[in-house]
């Protein structure tokens, strides 16, 4: 396999020939893209992001200055940077700050190595010239916006109580440019987030958050706080999030799509993780809101609402019934029907763990109607989001009374999960086979074995699960060999062939009388 | 252009493509390359063609089609597909320009294709980053982000540089696409690439005369392109000719001999007589208004000027009296010029095949398009095709000789036809244009229902018609012709032409205007012609049709 994928990829280059630039730079680009994906397993998801609309210009002096930058040699920047004229000062840090501003390949590595960093986090100090403090604010921005190592380069130059100091600063655009750079030191990783939060970055910063503050300028907090939320290992100390929430629940009741989004993707860090910290966001009775926002139409919002939801059902069975009782079973059906594959497994997800809860819960999940869906995606939908639902009928039949299994089967799940047997996944098999050992004890309590064996032969399950006989793996094939040897290995019984000899459709209404009791 | 696989040659119907593929032909044989041919009449076929043999084939060879459009657009075709268009339609569509990986365009070096440069029409990914935004919708808000340089004031500057930059966009490719017209011949552009493959034979050159010459008898290129191109394939000719002038008296039967000639302007006389030539040549018969009964007496002023008794006249040409036909050329034109005829005399070419049989470059056209365009049906719809293509080898001389009667008859037809049009005054002025439909019933409207004779006719016609009117505004309008094109379907066919003016340049705005008239009044109609300039519509339509096409002209 490899050498043909590599012969795949020399047939691609060789057709590159020729090509006009467009397409090739189109191809770089998906190669990034994947990168990206293997990292974000990793949770080191750095995506490169268009700026949000920036300060109002009228606010920002070192904007109408902007027509003046001078371009200047790295050389002279640096020596300017150094040197003692303040005005040269100030010219230096804009050119620096518009070189790193640039939309390609701005010089990070070459800025750092000048060693102007010290001086630009001095700047920052500058309370005298404001101009000089943004530009320097701005550029530092840009430096840390890099890999780690930028990043490392502007805190070890002591930029993190500077910036947080500047928080206050009277001059809006200043507070806001720091609050970027602030979020770009605590996006770096756990590491700094923790660093600026025993630097007590988080007082400051929600005192700027009040119902004056503009949108623009919001969303640049709401971020850099979802950052300081952000990543495990460890989590962010208790008391940190603790501090963070109420004003994140005020965010979240934003009309800002970005904000709204970006304080749930907060929310869903902080779910992400101990039953102890999904309690405390469940105790601020955020829940309703959230699942009021995975009812939005918007990716944006709907995405990481769902998120929160899924993570908070993944919590006790008292957590699960809060976001039951906020709703979240009304929605679902909806988003396993979502065009999106991400939405549906996310959605099937969720469904899963509910499903792995109490009987009741059960009896709640399939009074809101969730069945038909759900068989529906275990029929259509995307594969990983088939996966998901293959757990949640697993958990479901784990769970369940006889009762709620018979409802299960009557809703059809039979059909679509055997043919899910055909899967290459040995452990979406496993599951599957699992699930049918455990549809054969409901039945064998129920005294309808020989329904179910006729109803699993009839839909071609038993000729499916012949074949695992000879899967390469061993735990599917001995699930399936048990199966087999339990249940069909015995002499049919002549009188309970199956009635569909009428017009050769498996009939589906007789599988509802045979499991009346 | 050297195949190991099987080629697939898709050949529009007109003569051009027919010479063309002639030499295709005779190219893949000397190269043993295996290759289908299919005629494609219009792009439906085209698309069926296409899509039937897509599988088995990677090559695709288009002769007089396809360049006007995307063909990556309409076809879909596979990655590894590859085109090569050999076509005289213009404009090239700018993506096929562009495209050099799947679409090869074979096009003289020289031509003058105005195409837009390429900044001009395609812009690069990266500046609709910014529209592409909404795509990461969903994903994890980013842990970093620079920010950039851009301000609220800069993006909307971009966003006006970008809508202004999409207006000129548009306004250089309606500039661009306005106009149909057509570059070099396809034959000659083959022939031309033979040449350069050392791989030229006689019989090549002349079928590219033929491809040039079809182009001149259809009216599809300026005076100037022809004679232009008659230069390079004069100098093709004496390469190839030269060395057989000593051995003339050594012709053998089946031997060729291609000669540059000054000629008359007078269709098939040599096959014909004189006076049948005369009457049924466009340029003779509208100079002389042979309508009228006064044209028809001056036309024996003519002949008494040049000195011709009517008796020699009206007899076959071979059967002339030798001694008149010694200096006929030149008494000819000499009384031409008394009558108002300057360009009787044309340059073209001639080919012998031994010594019984001449044929003019123009006899051949005639004869294959009749060929191609038999309208009395036996078999199937390639039959025509076939057959015309037969009729250009040299060996077929029986077919040719079938296409030069049903030449005769077709020119006949056409000069009554357009002699009844104009008695009858059914050439109309309507504002933007003139306008002609020929009734179902006229005579011979049978012929009319094709494309080629179609458009020869409304030449023709509008030729004799400028010649006739006194309306000096009517002088310089196009025309616009509509004739019956199937009963039972009820439908008609219908054809634009460019003015009739000395200086015309031969382009032709009627494919955009069909084609936005037909938008406007939702008629049904069916635009499959690779001439842009020929629609097809249903017969109830047709009066809504023509209103939009005048509010839309006027």
């Amino acid at each position: 396999m490899p050498v043909e994928n590599k012969q795949g990829e020399h047939m691609r280059k060789f057709k590159n020939k020729g090509k006009n630039m467009d397409s090739l730079r189109r191809q770089r680009v998906e190669v990034t893209v994947q990168l990206r994906k293997a990292k974000k397993d990793e949770q080191i998801l750095k995506r490169r992001s268009i700026s949000f609309s920036v300060v109002d210009q009228s606010l920002s002096p070192g904007e109408d200055k902007s027509d003046e930058v001078i371009p200047m040699s790295l050389e002279k920047i640096a020596e300017a940077v150094n040197g003692s004229n303040t005005k040269l000062q100030l010219q230096a840090t804009q050119a620096t700050r518009k070189i790193l501003s640039r939309q390609k390949d701005p010089p990070i590595n070459q800025i750092i190595e000048l060693g102007i960093i010290p001086r630009l986090v001095e700047f920052l100090t500058r309370a005298d010239d404001a101009a000089l403090q943004f530009e320097a604010a701005w550029a530092l921005t840009n430096i840390a916006s890099g890999t780690s190592n930028h990043t490392k380069a502007v805190v070890e130059a002591g930029a993190i109580p500077a910036l947080i100091s500047l928080l206050s600063s009277p001059h809006m655009h200043i507070s806001e440019q720091s609050v970027w750079a602030l979020g770009n030191i605590a996006g770096d990783g756990p590491l700094y987030r923790d660093a600026l939060i025993s630097c007590s970055v988080i007082p400051p910063l929600l005192a700027l958050v009040s119902p004056v503050t503009p949108v623009g300028f919001l969303r640049n907090i709401t971020w850099t706080l979802s950052n300081l939320c952000r990543n495990k290992n460890p989590y962010p100390p208790l008391n940190a999030m603790k501090k963070m929430l109420p004003v994140l629940i005020c965010l979240v009741e934003h009309e800002d799509k970005e904000i709204i989004s970006d304080s749930c993707w907060a929310i869903s860090y902080l779910t992400d993780g101990s039953n102890d910290r999904i309690q405390i966001v469940v105790d601020t009775g955020i829940l309703p809101r959230l699942v009021e926002l995975m009812d939005r139409p918007e990716l944006l919002i709907l995405t990481p609402a769902l998120r929160a939801v899924g993570n908070i059902v993944t919590g006790t069975d008292e957590q699960t019934q809060a976001a039951i009782d906020a709703g979240a079973l009304a929605v679902l059906p909806r988003l396993l029907q979502h065009t999106k594959p991400s939405i549906q497994k996310e959605a099937a997800w969720a469904l899963s763990n509910i499903a792995a809860g109490p009987g009741q819960q059960i009896q709640q999940l399939i009074t809101c109607g969730l069945l038909p869906p759900l068989v529906e995606l275990l029929d259509k939908g995307d594969f990983k989001a088939q996966k998901e639902a293959v757990w949640a009928v697993a958990n479901f039949t784990t769970g369940g009374t006889a009762e709620q299994v018979v409802e299960l089967v009557r809703s059809g799940v039979l059909k679509p999960l055997l043919n899910l047997l055909l899967a290459k996944d040995s452990k979406t098999i496993l599951i599957i086979l699992d699930t049918i050992s455990n549809l054969f004890l409901t039945a064998e309590k129920l005294g309808e074995t020989e329904r179910l064996c006729l109803l699993v032969e009839e839909l071609d399950g038993l000729e499916k699960i012949e074949a695992l006989q000879t899967h390469e793996n061993n735990m599917v094939y001995r699930a399936a060999l048990n199966i087999i040897e339990k249940y069909f290995s015995g002499e049919e019984n002549p009188s309970l062939q199956p009635g569909t000899g009428q017009d050769g459709l498996y009939d589906f209404s007789a599988e509802k009388q045979d499991f009346d009791f | 252009l050297l195949f190991s696989q099987r080629v697939l040659l898709l050949v529009a119907s007109d003569v051009d493509a027919l010479c063309a593929c002639k030499i295709l032909q005779a190219l893949f044989q000397c190269d043993h390359v295996q290759y289908t041919l299919v005629p494609v009449s219009g792009w439906q076929e085209l698309e069926t063609a296409f899509l039937e043999h897509k599988d088995q084939f990677k090559y695709f060879v288009l002769i007089n089609c396809g360049a006007s459009v995307d063909l990556l657009e309409i076809l879909q075709p596979e990655e590894d597909t590859i085109f090569f268009v050999c076509d005289s339609h213009r404009p090239i569509n700018v993506v096929n320009v562009y495209n050099d990986t799947q679409i090869k365009l074979l096009v003289k070096q020289d031509d003058d294709l105005d195409v837009p440069a390429y900044d001009d029409i395609f812009r690069d990914e990266e500046d609709e980053e910014e529209d592409s935004e909404n795509e990461s919708e969903g994903s994890e808000p980013s842990e970093k982000r620079r920010r950039f340089e851009e301000d609220i004031i800069e993006r909307t500057m971009r966003r006006r540089q970008r809508r202004e930059w999409e207006a000129r966009r548009r306004e250089i490719l309606f500039d661009y696409e306005q106009y149909e017209y057509h570059g070099t011949s396809s034959a000659m552009v083959m022939f031309e690439l033979a040449w350069i493959m050392s791989k030229d034979l006689n019989d090549m050159l002349w079928w590219a005369i033929v491809g040039l010459t079809d182009q001149w008898v259809q009216d599809k290129i300026t005076q100037m392109k022809y004679v232009t191109d008659i230069g390079v394939l004069q100098r093709h000719v004496s390469r190839h000719n030269h060395r057989n002038e000593d051995e003339e008296n050594s012709l053998s039967i089946d031997c060729m001999r291609i000669a540059f000639e000054y000629d008359l302007r007078l269709a098939l006389y040599q096959h014909w007589s004189l006076y049948e030539s005369l009457c049924n040549t466009s340029y003779t018969s509208a100079s002389l208004k042979l309508w009228s009964v006064q044209g028809q007496k001056r036309l024996h002023e003519f002949l008494a000027d040049i000195g011709l008794p009517l008796k020699q006249v009206k007899q076959k040409f071979n059967s002339m009296d030798v001694s008149l036909k010694e200096n006929l050329r030149e008494m000819i034109e000499e009384s031409a010029n008394k009558f108002g005829m300057k360009d009787l005399r044309v340059q073209t070419f001639s080919i012998h095949f031994g010594f019984k049989n001449k044929f003019s470059a123009s006899d051949i056209v005639y004869a294959t398009v009749s060929l191609m365009e038999n309208v009395e049906k036996e078999g199937p719809e390639t039959t025509n095709f076939i057959k015309a293509l037969d009729s250009l080898s040299r060996g077929n001389l029986d077919k040719l000789h079938q296409g030069l009667d049903l030449a005769k008859k077709q020119l006949r037809a056409i000069q009554q036809t357009v002699a009844s049009c104009i008695c009858t005054n059914l050439v109309i002025s309507q504002g933007p244009f003139l306008y002609c439909s020929l009734m179902e019933g006229t005579p011979d409207v049978k012929l009319f229902s094709k494309p080629v004779s179609l458009c020869l006719l409304s030449k023709y016609l509008l030729k004799s018609f400028v010649c006739s009117t006194k309306n000096k505004r009517c002088k310089l309008l196009p025309l616009v012709m509509a004739a019956p094109m199937d009963v039972e379907q009820g439908t008609v066919i219908m054809v634009g032409i460019p003015p009739e003016t000395e200086s015309s340049d031969k382009k032709n705005f009627f494919g955009r205007a069909f084609e936005k008239a037909a938008d406007s009044t939702n008629s049904r109609t069916l635009h499959n012609h690779f001439d842009m300039s020929i629609i097809e519509l249903k017969t109830e339509d047709r009066s809504k049709f023509l209103d939009a096409l005048i509010s839309l002209l006027s």
